[in-house]
């Protein structure tokens, strides 16, 4: 089965032009999924460059959301749309209906089942209400039997983010993280946060996941070279996930 | 028997009821205190610190390093304590004294610095606060064949002539802290020339003199792997109550960071063995009663990365109690979780309390204990009288985490009182 490539993006990044060159090339470069990143108030599980891309983007755009439309005018692939939960969860009915009228096809919050561990299930309930799907991000931090217990519940996949905060490379087994995992859950596997090179990728794919999610990699290829170096990013990566097939 | 000893380590968050919060920055931040722990702690100790394996494998030459050092320590009933108390209860206590650096600490010691010097570093850098754990690592460190830097907090230093003389002994350079050779200490100084210390301030000195000097720095409490390691205390206990045929009820340890409570508890809590898991602080500083939960710093000089724990804040600093091991100011992320959902309970007590406690355990067992491990001591007095109340009959086991030997100028003290 197809392997699949989950591109994150911080919504606006660069800047409008670059960003959405970045959506319509990407797709065109095998992406399957897109994870557009919505600034929260703070980003706490996130590295500095994703941070910083926040921090940037903050300064320049006031409507995320539009920007999210003119994202989908470039792809029909699916669009989730990250944020964190703790910076919406005062009006979650309006940005679920806001995201969902630009165009967006799924919400993931990271801080769903770390903050709010005892009330995860309304929040799934509440997306599901708006016809968006609901991305579950687990990590080494969650419980197996709340792995369990979630892993069916996500769509259209389940992400495991392998390290503690995103871009940062500490030494963890990929491998033996990414088998345990699999062992627990009966859904699609997709594998990122803090991936750190091909080997990294290769070990996940071997260990069988379904798919990676990249994006510190993006940006860090943005801030070096610019658009064509991110696109180069999706190409490569697109080329490992192929040797999978 | 070296038997007993374990072949894994316990990694307790796979088994939580909830996720662990995980570490991170704080809002203002613009560089990752995550990717800082990659130039100051072994690489194969930051993996362990980061895995989701319930069990990891000891290395073989770490257990051979355990069995030289004193392990398996000793399980054994304090019967003539029994009936001291008149109680109905048994009670066990596993006796971490017995290791060669006289406390727990030796256990994670031993394989930071196995890992260290399987990186090719040829110095470790380190804070202590009582000496038990700068004692450890002193001689793990000599053990290894590589160098050793201790930061004692000023107190302790002044306090504990003879733990300084041992780490000494053990080749070990200590400096009593806050002190004039790092820019933490020297800030530390010019605000108040004759500031005690603390836990948090020589932690502060050790990882910017590890991240100055290229050494590598060994934790000693809070952190998951140091928990990890600990484990051996819990499963070798398991071990050996399952060679006797008796299983606890009741498992009782002293909180500093929670590494030798949670080394003892864990492994019971996870094979769901016993009923009640108590952690012991002290009175006189109220982690339990006064601390709140939230992201703080381990560190007082914000370093590394916050953590979600029960914390007195990071500034905090206790007063100049005896047990030094207990003065630090949060508590590990996983104990702070089960603390927070009740599957652990806490009692606090006074260093007069505590005093009764360690004196009778001396008269009836012989041993002296250490003034952190009393506080255990005086828990398991608690639960006795309980159940000589109730006319019950648990099985009290708790983890006596060092002897008190090096510790004899708190007792003149408390006599004198």
């Amino acid at each position: 089965m197809k392997k699949l490539l989950v591109s994150y993006m911080t919504i606006g990044y660069p800047n409008e032009e670059d960003y959405l060159n970045f959506i319509k090339e990407a797709d065109e470069l095998g992406t399957d999924v897109f994870e557009l990143g919505y600034p929260p108030d703070f980003a706490k599980y996130d590295g500095p460059l994703i941070r910083k891309s926040y921090s940037k983007v903050k300064s320049v755009f006031k409507n995320f959301s539009e920007l999210i439309s003119k994202s989908r005018n470039f792809t029909e692939k699916k669009i989730i749309v990250l944020t964190y939960l703790e910076s919406v969860q005062n009006n979650l009915d309006e940005f679920l209906e806001n995201v969902k009228s630009h165009g967006a096809d799924g919400v993931l919050f990271p801080d769903l089942l770390v903050d709010f561990p005892e009330s995860y299930s309304g929040y799934i309930k509440q997306i599901s209400e708006k016809r968006l799907e609901h991305v579950i991000f687990v990590s080494p931090f969650v419980p197996d039997r709340l792995i369990s217990e979630v892993s069916a519940l996500s769509r259209p996949f389940l992400y495991y983010g392998i390290r503690p905060t995103t871009g940062i490379v500490t030494p963890v087994g990929v491998g033996t993280l990414v088998k345990r995992v699999k062992n627990l859950i009966d859904n699609r596997l997709i594998v990122g946060f803090g991936l750190k090179d091909d080997d990294d990728i290769r070990e996940a794919l071997s260990a069988g996941a379904d798919g990676v999610a990249v994006g510190t990699a993006y940006i860090e290829a943005f801030e070096a070279v610019g658009l064509k170096g991110a696109l180069d990013v999706v190409k490569k990566v697109r080329n490992i996930l192929d040797e999978f097939e | 028997m070296i038997e007993f000893i374990p072949r894994y380590w316990y990694n307790i968050v796979p088994d939580l009821s909830r996720p662990l919060p995980p570490p991170r920055d704080p809002e203002d931040s613009n560089f990752s205190r995550i990717e800082l722990l990659n130039s100051i702690i072994p690489k194969e100790v930051l993996r362990q610190q980061f895995t989701a394996e319930r069990y990891v494998k000891i290395p073989d030459d770490v257990i051979e390093l355990y069995s030289l050092a004193g392990r398996p320590t000793p399980l054994m009933r304090a019967k003539n304590f029994e009936e001291a108390l008149d109680t109905p209860a048994k009670i066990y206590f596993k006796y971490e004294g017995a290791t060669h650096s006289g406390s727990h600490k030796i256990n994670t010691a031993i394989p930071q610095a196995y890992f260290a010097k399987e990186e090719g570093v040829e110095r470790v850098v380190t804070e202590t606060g009582a000496g038990q754990w700068g004692t450890a690592v002193a001689l793990a460190a000599a053990l290894m064949k590589i160098k050793s830097t201790v930061f004692m907090v000023r107190v302790s230093y002044e306090q504990k002539p003879g733990r300084r003389t041992m780490m000494n002994l053990y080749g070990a350079e200590v400096y009593a802290s806050p002190s004039e050779i790092t820019e933490y200490g020297r800030k530390e100084l010019r605000k108040n020339p004759s500031n005690p210390g603390s836990l948090g301030i020589a932690m502060s000195e050790a990882i910017e003199y590890a991240i100055n000097k290229g050494y590598r720095y060994l934790v000693g409490s809070v952190m998951e792997v140091v928990l990890l390691h600990q484990s051996v205390i819990g499963l070798e206990a398991i071990n050996q109550f399952d060679y006797i045929g008796e299983t606890p009820d009741v498992l009782i340890g002293c909180v500093g960071g929670g590494s030798n409570f949670a080394g003892f508890s864990y492994p019971f809590i996870g094979s769901k063995k016993g009923s009640r898991y108590i952690a012991v602080s002290s009175s006189e500083i109220k982690k339990f009663s006064k601390g709140v939960y939230e992201y703080d710093f381990p560190d007082s000089a914000g370093l590394l990365p916050m953590l979600k724990m029960i914390t007195l804040g990071k500034d905090y600093v206790p007063p100049p109690i005896y047990s030094g091991g207990l003065r630090y100011h949060g508590l590990a992320p996983t104990l702070s979780l089960l603390v927070r959902d009740k599957t652990v309970e806490w009692m606090e007590f006074s260093e007069t309390e505590i005093y009764e406690a360690a004196m009778l355990f001396a008269r009836t067992q012989g041993i002296v204990p250490a003034p952190e491990s009393a506080h255990a001591i005086m828990a398991a007095i608690k639960v006795a009288q309980e159940a000589r109340e109730k006319k019950e009959r648990p099985v009290i086991a708790f983890n006596l985490s060092g002897h008190g030997l090096l510790d004899l100028s708190y007792y003149q003290k408390m006599e004198a009182k």
